[in-house]
């Protein structure tokens, strides 16, 4: 083994203490100057910090693939989290987190990783806070009661920019889930299935800046409806989705799951169609955390990083599902029905209208936050009129996802970029290039912009 | 001013606006020390107001009030005050009500000398084995009694009561104010009280203050009682000069007191102080034996 | 039969007259049973009784028992028994309670014995009082900035109202005669506010801290299902989340008994102060 092996080989094994040799001999037979350290031996100190232990490495690499690794740890950590992971003493500053969370199949990392002991291995204390509305997250997080949270993928981008809030500098450090959410509708729309007919309806999303907001706009809009004027969109969050179903507050909901699964299950509402039919790979929800907290928490940060990461690896196995649905069911996390959890997860479900689906990826876990997916939220923040004037796309998603600072910083340091996006940006059909988000806005016939 | 007056009332007037008429003007008398004095008007003439003034509970608008040499200017312990509705707390028991005061007048006071002294005070307005009962278990005459027993527990120097029987029914009345008249002969209590009553007046009183109707009462003439003391109710009525000063009194409440308000009446506006009268004295009869000190003075 | 007896019995009988309804009501409908994919049917859980609906008397008997019979498990941070999600509400009304109770009584106080303060306040108060206590919390969890912390000043507000008005109320009327006994006898400032002030207006104070009590008890409900994170009013939530409604029935009839109770003690408290003048 060399010092040049590739970190990123699930099948290596890592030796030496510094993490650039594979041992100590090894290092004195190599005779070169800590100048010579190429980015690679850099690369390996990380993800040795990251993942002390050979097999849990080869696990996770094996389960996410190479790039995506190498694009997560990258996009993780700022120089000071680098450094400090470099000297792989990785003491926690703070051992008791508080983390925030919205009871549905989003967040599952962020809840398996309690009952599933990802938490405890890393030496953390997470206390994990069943929170009713996003709003409330939002501010509890800004609050600092929270060390981090639970959030829906628009919203560090909403709150670092202070569009619905105070301003204040969010970080996305994972994308906890693709794809996963649904559109729901009351079983006495089953024959109504035309958008084009839904003029006059009502339905809900969980929040402004959420993903279910932009792609019901984008959906019905698509389908010749103006979102502002033609139906009603309500914020309810996503717990309380099914009781206003059945109450015929709302007609449907474009709403996270287990709430679409869980009207099927109560026989109130029907899964007109999965978001994945809509854009396939779509991010839903996040792991924030404040800016600051990262600069002044770098080794908390990055155990806390390693913890919902190694359960990400884990809820990626098809064959983990059903055992996840069974940890994270009880009161204390979604407080579900396992069969409900189950449909979700495996992806083998009812849709509330007779029919049995076989859809494996209906959610998927990939925890890259990319760049171009905080591109397209912001070209729809400005397509429905939540930003005004010029938006400098890049500039803002590189300051929230951290993953463009993290790449650049691999760059001057000589270390290998990490792999682009596995999917390209596909929304109904259109493509979405991140260079060219004004274009794309501009494109719509139907928007606020 | 002789040296047994202790109490010394000159120029007194109040009035509730600058504009309005005062209630009463230029109201003017002398108590003598152990002397017990009675008010009686109408409604309306500003006895209430005095006697507050005299407890320092109200301020003058004119006029001064010296007691034992000095002004009052403020309640103090010296006066203590019989309330016309009885003003006991209920929240208190008998005892605690009047500890309240003993409390107040002796702070240092153990407890156990305290609970001693209240108990003087309840047996001798014979309220012993009622210590324990609050005000709403007693009869108003026990009320009223307790009141008594709390404003005669702190030993003041002077003891005010402002109709203390007003409420109470004849047969009550009469008798608390047997035992009003006993504790102030044994104790040498002096006292100022406001009475509607006039045989009330003639059993308990050294002195009867007539006042005028309000607006501008004043008190008219100052009514020496010459029936001696030790007086029951039984048998005051015989006494001769009963009916004489009886129907003084009652003459000057249902016609004097309004001609002397509308300056009719024969006593003139500008005089000093209001005159003295012994109605009870029949032509060519001597001065009482024994009349108080004070009185003879005045009356000279 | 004494009319206690009798009233007793009614009371039975229309307990038995509601629940032979609710009986009635919720049995299960036959006849719904149409053919379909058996794997369609195990999805949709039909296969087995499922707990959610409206419960039959017997569930929510079972339900009841179920969850008095372990008061006060613990299952994590955000699972835990009615007994522990009780006093979590309980402390929060008592120390939001105690604080109101702390700010009233002094500034009632002041506003019964001044009419200056009366005066220069009672604007305030009179735009204040009505406001829901509610819609301070999103005020409140933006300036305090703690969760907890706002759902006890939720119930400061709610309950300081009734507490200020009634003290002042009582202050202002406590009988002329009292305070003219306390003036002649020569009593001191804290002394009478302590020993004539304060007893003179106890009972009226205490209604308006049995006002305040009762609404406190309306409110965190309320409160604890806006922000959460344990309490009563979460565990209403978080029953509402699963649609588990015999759980949320019996988080209401607990919600019930202790309000009771707390009215009860109240009560209590209240004669312990009343007087007969």
């Amino acid at each position: 083994m060399s010092l040049f092996d590739n970190p990123f080989n699930a099948e290596s094994s890592l030796g030496c203490a510094c993490g650039r040799h594979a041992s100590a001999a090894e290092h004195e037979a190599a005779g070169r100057d800590a100048e010579a350290l190429s980015g690679q031996a850099l690369q390996t100190a990380v993800v040795k910090a990251l993942f002390p232990r050979d097999a849990e490495r080869r696990r996770f690499l094996r389960a996410v693939g190479s790039n995506t690794a190498m694009a997560a740890i990258a996009s993780l950590f700022p120089l000071g989290a680098l450094q400090a992971m470099a000297q792989e003493k990785g003491k926690v500053e703070k051992k008791d987190l508080k983390v925030g969370f919205i009871p549905i199949t989003c967040a599952t990392p962020l809840i398996m990783s309690a009952p599933l002991g990802f938490y405890e291995k890393q030496g953390l204390n997470v206390t994990l806070v069943k929170t009713a509305g996003w709003a409330l997250i939002r501010d509890k997080v800004m609050n600092k009661e929270y060390d981090a949270s639970h959030l829906l993928a628009p919203m560090p981008l909403a709150i670092s920019l202070g569009v619905g809030s105070g301003a204040l500098p969010m970080n996305v450090a994972t994308i906890q889930n693709s794809n996963g959410q649904a559109i729901t509708l009351a079983l006495k729309h089953k024959d109504n299935r035309d958008p084009r007919k839904w003029k006059g309806m009502k339905f809900a999303v969980p929040f402004e800046f959420s993903m279910h907001n932009f792609l019901l706009r984008y959906y019905v809009a698509e389908h010749g409806i103006d979102p502002d004027r033609d139906i009603q969109i309500r914020v309810v969050p996503p717990p309380e989705m099914v009781a206003n179903l059945r109450a015929g507050n709302i007609d449907g909901y474009l709403g996270p799951d287990p709430f679409n699964q869980r009207a099927v299950y109560d026989q109130v509402g029907f899964i007109h169609l999965l978001t994945k039919e809509l854009w396939d790979g779509h991010p839903c929800c996040s792991l924030g955390v404040r800016a600051q907290w990262v600069k002044d928490n770098p080794n908390t940060f990055a155990a806390l990083y390693r913890a919902v990461l190694n359960a990400a690896a884990m809820a990626a196995d098809p064959g983990n599902r059903s055992t996840i649905a069974n940890a994270i069911a009880p009161a204390n996390y979604l407080n579900q029905p396992v069969p409900v959890l189950e449909q979700v997860l495996t992806g083998k479900f009812a849709d509330g209208l007779g029919n049995v689906k076989n859809v494996p990826d209906r959610i998927g876990f990939d925890p890259v936050p990319w760049n171009a997916l905080g591109v397209w939220i912001l070209s729809q923040m400005k397509r429905w009129g939540y930003l005004k004037g010029e938006v400098r796309y890049k500039d803002i998603v590189e300051q929230v996802y951290l993953v463009t600072d993290a790449k650049k910083r691999m760059k001057e340091e000589g270390i290998l970029a990490p792999a682009d996006m596995p999917k390209k940006i596909v929304v109904m059909g259109k493509p979405f290039d991140a260079a060219k988000a004004d274009a794309y806005v501009a494109g719509f016939a139907i928007k606020r912009a | 001013m002789s040296a047994s007056t202790f109490l010394q009332v000159r120029g007194l007037a109040k009035r509730y606006a600058a504009a309005a008429a005062p209630v009463f003007e230029d109201v003017a008398f002398t108590i003598g020390r152990g002397e017990f004095v009675c008010v009686i008007g109408h409604s309306g003439c500003g006895k209430t107001t005095i006697l507050n003034i005299l407890a320092g509970l109200d301020a003058a608008t004119a006029g001064e009030v010296v007691m034992d040499g000095r002004e009052i200017s403020g309640p103090s312990l010296d006066r203590g005050v019989v309330f016309q509705g009885h003003a006991l707390m209920p929240w208190l028991t008998v005892r605690r009500n009047i500890a309240f005061a003993v409390k107040s007048r002796w702070p240092d006071w153990p407890r156990s000398r305290i609970d001693a002294h209240c108990q003087k005070y309840i047996d001798l307005v014979r309220l012993t084995g009622n210590e324990d009962r609050r005000p709403s278990a007693l009869s108003g005459g026990m009320k009223q009694r307790v009141g008594i027993a709390r404003a005669f527990a702190i030993q003041p120097k002077m003891l005010l009561l402002d109709e203390p029987f007003g409420a109470l029914d004849a047969l009550t009345r009469g008798a608390i104010q047997e035992e009003l008249v006993a504790i102030c002969a044994g104790t040498q209590q002096t006292v100022f009280m406001i009475t509607h009553d006039v045989d009330e007046a003639i059993l308990l009183a050294d002195k009867i203050l007539l006042m005028t109707n309000g607006p501008k009462a004043r008190v008219a003439e100052i009514v020496v009682n010459t029936l001696p003391r030790a007086r029951s109710r039984h048998d005051v009525h015989h006494h001769p000069h009963y009916y004489r000063i009886r129907n003084h009194l009652v003459d000057f409440l249902v016609h004097r007191s309004k001609l002397l308000q509308e300056g009719r009446a024969e006593v003139a506006a500008n005089e000093e102080s209001p005159r003295v009268v012994m109605p009870g004295l029949a032509e060519g009869d001597e001065a009482p034996a024994a009349p108080r000190p004070a009185l003879l003075k005045q009356i000279k | 039969m004494p009319q206690r007896a009798r009233s007793a019995i009614l009371s039975c009988l229309l307990l038995a007259v509601v629940l032979l309804a609710w009986h009635v009501g919720t049995l299960p409908k036959g006849g719904a049973a149409q053919a379909v994919d058996p794997e369609y049917a195990r999805l949709m859980g039909l296969d087995k009784p499922k707990s959610d609906g409206l419960p039959t008397p017997a569930q929510m008997g079972a339900t009841i028992a179920t969850q008095l019979s372990d008061p006060f498990y613990d299952a994590g941070s955000n699972d835990k028994g009615i007994g522990i999600q009780i006093a979590y509400s309980l402390s929060r009304v008592a120390l939001g309670f105690v604080l109101a109770a702390l700010v009233a009584l002094p500034l009632g106080f002041a506003i019964g014995l001044s009419p200056l303060i009366h005066g220069a306040l009672d604007p305030f108060i009179q735009v204040l009082k009505p406001i829901s206590p509610l819609a301070w919390m999103p005020l409140a969890l933006y300036t305090i900035k703690d969760s907890t912390t706002s759902s006890i000043f939720v119930i400061f507000v709610c309950s300081v109202w009734p507490m200020l008005i009634n003290t002042a109320h009582g202050v202002a009327n406590v009988r002329r005669d009292w305070l003219n006994v306390a003036k002649t006898l020569e009593a001191g400032t804290l002394r009478t506010a302590f020993q004539v002030i304060l007893p003179a207006a106890a009972p009226v104070i205490l209604t308006g801290m049995r006002i305040s009590m009762g609404i406190a008890w309306l409110v965190i409900v309320a409160a604890e299902m806006l922000v959460g994170n344990l309490g009563i009013g979460y565990f209403v939530w978080n029953e509402w989340n699963n649609l588990s409604l015999s759980n949320v029935i019996f988080a209401i009839l607990v919600i019930g008994v202790v309000g009771m109770i707390l009215d009860f003690l109240f009560g209590i408290a209240q004669r312990a102060v009343a007087y007969v003048e």
